[in-house]
């Protein structure tokens, strides 16, 4: 089971993971922009803050498919399959506990119960499922997780 | 002057009454009694979240006022697209300050709506309400209070609405709401933050009013570099900041309007959505921003108009999106239109009409570019070329003309006029070696237009150019025969159309477009743009203190802060069509800066 076949799943999953999501708002289905969020932790400049979302997001892309790798080989076993079931799993943590409580924790520049939009600026939080951002960002963020458990999952099934 | 603001019955505003704010991105109507009417988010060209300019009850708005009886009066900052409005009541004085502020490298809404009370004198009791309806009234949004914050979404669209010192933002089914007394000395903030396709940014009220005043100091920074010195100056300013509001920052596209649907005729068919770039109105554009000294302006617009038509290449189309998108298909909304205007309108299907004229505005456009001192580089004149040869294929072809009539299409005068404009200064063009030489093919063509024109266009018993070939109906455009120098501009065939003109299609200064039939329903009122273009027909043929007359007459039409509509209604001085209108203030620019050419040369 070969670590690049990850890697590459890695890069090839979360391309997919942000096309989907993107295509999602586009049809309006939600205002998730994960970029955008990720990147306005480290940086106020909005157009900066996407481009560096955008890197942040893939870099963690790679440290998840690892993770897919690690599993992978204590189960001693892969697939697209298998890829797509922690998939779902990825997306309900990414859903409930990772984007809704871990984020907004950490993040500087987001709102939460003991904010308030005083002297800077705050970001929208997600809530719960992250419905704040449009009643279909929990299936559209599930649906784009599952494809990238698959995607991972295929990757490392053929670089065995 | 204080003014009690009017509406009718059904919550419709005089046209008149509406002021324009904008960022360059997107243009809000305000009215005088303190409510936008009229906001498309996040660009010029998309859905509105506010549209109660084209139906009261379901199109939304952001209401901000007094709640006891007031007079209001207002102006924009000097030198600024931020309007100031001062309420006056019986219970004291309250100024509300207006801005759509311009984006700064802080993290801030992507587009946001400031408004700032101040309270003058006394303790004004004060309302408002923000009813937010996205997708042109369609889609109803959802409210809810996200960590103190009032938001509302829908889809890919959300608003924030947040408030300092305005009183707490209450949700109700369908609108946040809030009151408040503005006592002397007090200062208030509401903020209107919106989002698309992304997560919402709640703004600190520093940042905010921050922000306000940024905007305030860039718009002046912006009007004190430009270079007019000439007659008129503060209204050619002040059209200056107009045009400012309709340039598409991100594209350096120029839209007509920001508006869609302002009826030519109150309760007619003639509504039109004019949130696209016209060709046409390339050759006032770059002439009014090289006037106005807006090089990069002018640069980026020039730029857009060869981008843009190179989708089409070699065909131009007659209307572009501001993105340089040629999709503009028409579709009708189900919204009540203003008063009663049906149908409301998105989309432009006079995109696909032929209409020979925008050749001669493009080439002319080039031309002009080029004397201005800007540079072409050679592949563009490659493609200049081939768009020269495709005119000579299809310059015998009747079209719809410039006033894109829903008629049968017939060989308009103006657009052969053109015609030869285009082929002329494309000829001139490879002179100088900026185009690939055709001449050989365009100069005989050119004759052979010239040669229509003068022969089947000219009406020897009445002396003037009429409006098509073998009609004796007028048209207000043949003035452009002189501005666009078809012709001398004091040539006895020109002059003779001008007085034709004056005396067929004039009411005082005012000017109608045209006689006969064009397809549609209804009478229009006068056309403003056609009016300054007889100001600068006047000023080109030597006529001075007729040009100043007449120009002096139609300044006295522009609204309280400087705005035109695209038309008047003759008899009751009301506005109508889009509004602000792109075109009637290039042809106040236009006007002036002509006279003042002609002023010195003589």
């Amino acid at each position: 089971m070969n670590v690049a076949g990850a890697l590459v799943g890695g890069v090839v999953g979360t391309l997919v993971l942000t096309s989907g999501l993107r295509a999602a708002s586009e049809l309006g289905l939600t205002r998730i922009d994960l970029p955008f969020l990720l990147g306005t932790a480290l940086t106020q400049n909005r157009v900066r803050a996407k481009a560096v979302g955008y890197a942040l997001h893939f870099a963690f892309g790679l440290l998840f498919a690892l993770a897919y790798w690690v599993v992978f080989r204590v189960l001693d076993e892969s697939g697209w399959l298998l890829g797509a079931a922690l998939g779902l799993l990825h997306g309900v943590f990414a859903a409930t506990a990772l984007v809704n409580v871990l984020l907004p924790l950490v993040h500087p520049r987001m709102a939460n119960p003991l904010t308030a939009a005083g002297r800077s600026p705050l970001l929208e939080p997600p809530g719960f499922l992250m419905l704040n951002y449009g009643r279909a960002t929990p299936a559209v963020t599930l649906a784009g997780h599952v494809a990238y458990g698959a995607v991972v999952g295929g990757f490392v099934s053929l670089a065995s | 002057m204080t003014t009690a603001p009017q509406r009718d019955e059904e919550g419709f505003a005089p046209i008149r009454d509406y002021a324009a704010i904008g960022d360059g991105r997107t243009v809000a109507l305000v009215g005088l009694d303190g409510a936008i009417d009229w906001l498309c988010l996040p660009h010029l060209h998309s859905p509105s979240v506010f549209a109660a300019l084209l139906d009261p009850e379901r199109g939304g708005r952001f209401t901000l006022a007094p709640a006891v009886p007031f007079e209001a009066e207002r102006r924009y900052v000097p030198g600024t697209n931020v309007l100031e409005t001062t309420f006056r009541t019986a219970k004291g004085v309250v100024r509300v300050t207006d801005a759509l502020s311009l984006p700064d490298p802080s993290l801030g809404a992507l587009r946001e709506v400031a408004r700032r009370v101040e309270g003058l004198a006394g303790a004004v009791p004060l309302a408002w309400r923000v009813e937010p309806r996205f997708g042109y009234g369609a889609n109803g949004a959802r409210l809810a209070r996200r960590d103190g914050v009032a938001v509302a979404a829908a889809g890919r669209d959300a608003v924030a609405v947040s408030a300092w010192e305005a009183g707490e933002p209450e949700l109700g089914a369908d609108a946040v709401s809030g009151g408040f007394e503005a006592r002397d000395g007090d200062r208030a903030l509401l903020l209107l933050g919106a989002a698309h396709q992304e997560p919402l940014v709640f703004s600190g009220r520093d940042a905010a009013e921050a922000r306000l005043d940024g905007t305030i100091a860039s718009w002046r920074r912006w009007t004190e570099t430009r270079e007019y010195d000439g007659p008129w100056k503060d209204d050619v300013l002040r059209s200056g900041l107009a045009l400012k509001l309709l340039v598409y920052a991100p594209s350096g596209a120029i839209a007509a309007a920001p508006t869609t649907s302002l009826p030519e005729t109150i309760g007619g068919e003639r509504n039109w959505d004019y949130r696209f770039a016209w060709i046409r109105d390339s050759v006032f554009t770059l002439e009014a921003l090289t006037d106005l000294g807006c090089s990069a302006e002018a640069t980026a617009f020039f730029w857009w108009l060869l981008h843009a038509s190179q989708l089409t290449h070699p065909r131009i189309q007659v209307l572009y999106g501001l993105d340089g998108s040629p999709e503009a298909e028409e579709r009708e909304l189900p919204l009540a239109g203003y008063r009663g205007s049906q149908p409301v309108r998105i989309g432009n299907g006079a995109a696909d009409q032929r209409q020979l004229d925008i050749y001669g505005d493009l080439f002319q456009t080039v031309f002009l570019y080029v004397e201005r001192g800007f540079e072409l580089d050679s592949d563009t004149g490659g493609r200049l070329a081939q768009i020269a040869d495709h005119l000579c294929d299809i310059w015998r072809e009747p079209d719809r003309g410039l006033w894109e009539v829903r008629s049968e299409p017939v060989h308009f005068t103006q657009s052969k006029m053109m015609c030869f404009v285009a082929l002329d200064r494309v000829c001139r063009l490879a002179e100088r070696g900026l185009v690939d030489d055709g001449r050989a093919r365009w100069a005989p063509q050119a004759r052979a237009v010239q040669e229509f024109v003068e022969t089947r266009c000219w009406n020897e018993e009445k002396g003037c150019y009429t409006r098509a070939a073998g009609s004796d109906e007028l048209d207000a455009s043949l003035l452009l025969g002189s501005l666009l120098e078809y012709c001398r501009p004091d040539s006895p065939r020109m002059l003779g159309t001008i007085e034709a003109i004056r005396r067929e299609l004039g009411k005082g200064p005012l000017l109608l477009r045209y006689s006969g039939e064009d397809g549609l329903h209804g009478e229009e009122g006068a056309f403003l743009a056609c009016s300054f273009w007889l100001v600068e027909a006047l000023a080109r043929a030597g006529r001075l203190d007729e040009a100043a007359e007449t120009m002096e007459e139609l300044l006295g039409h522009a609204n309280d802060v400087g705005l035109y509509a695209e038309e008047l209604e003759t008899s009751t001085g009301e506005f109508l069509g889009n509004f602000p209108q792109g075109l009637t203030h290039l042809g106040l620019v236009s006007a002036a800066a002509a006279f003042e050419r002609a002023e010195a040369a003589a």
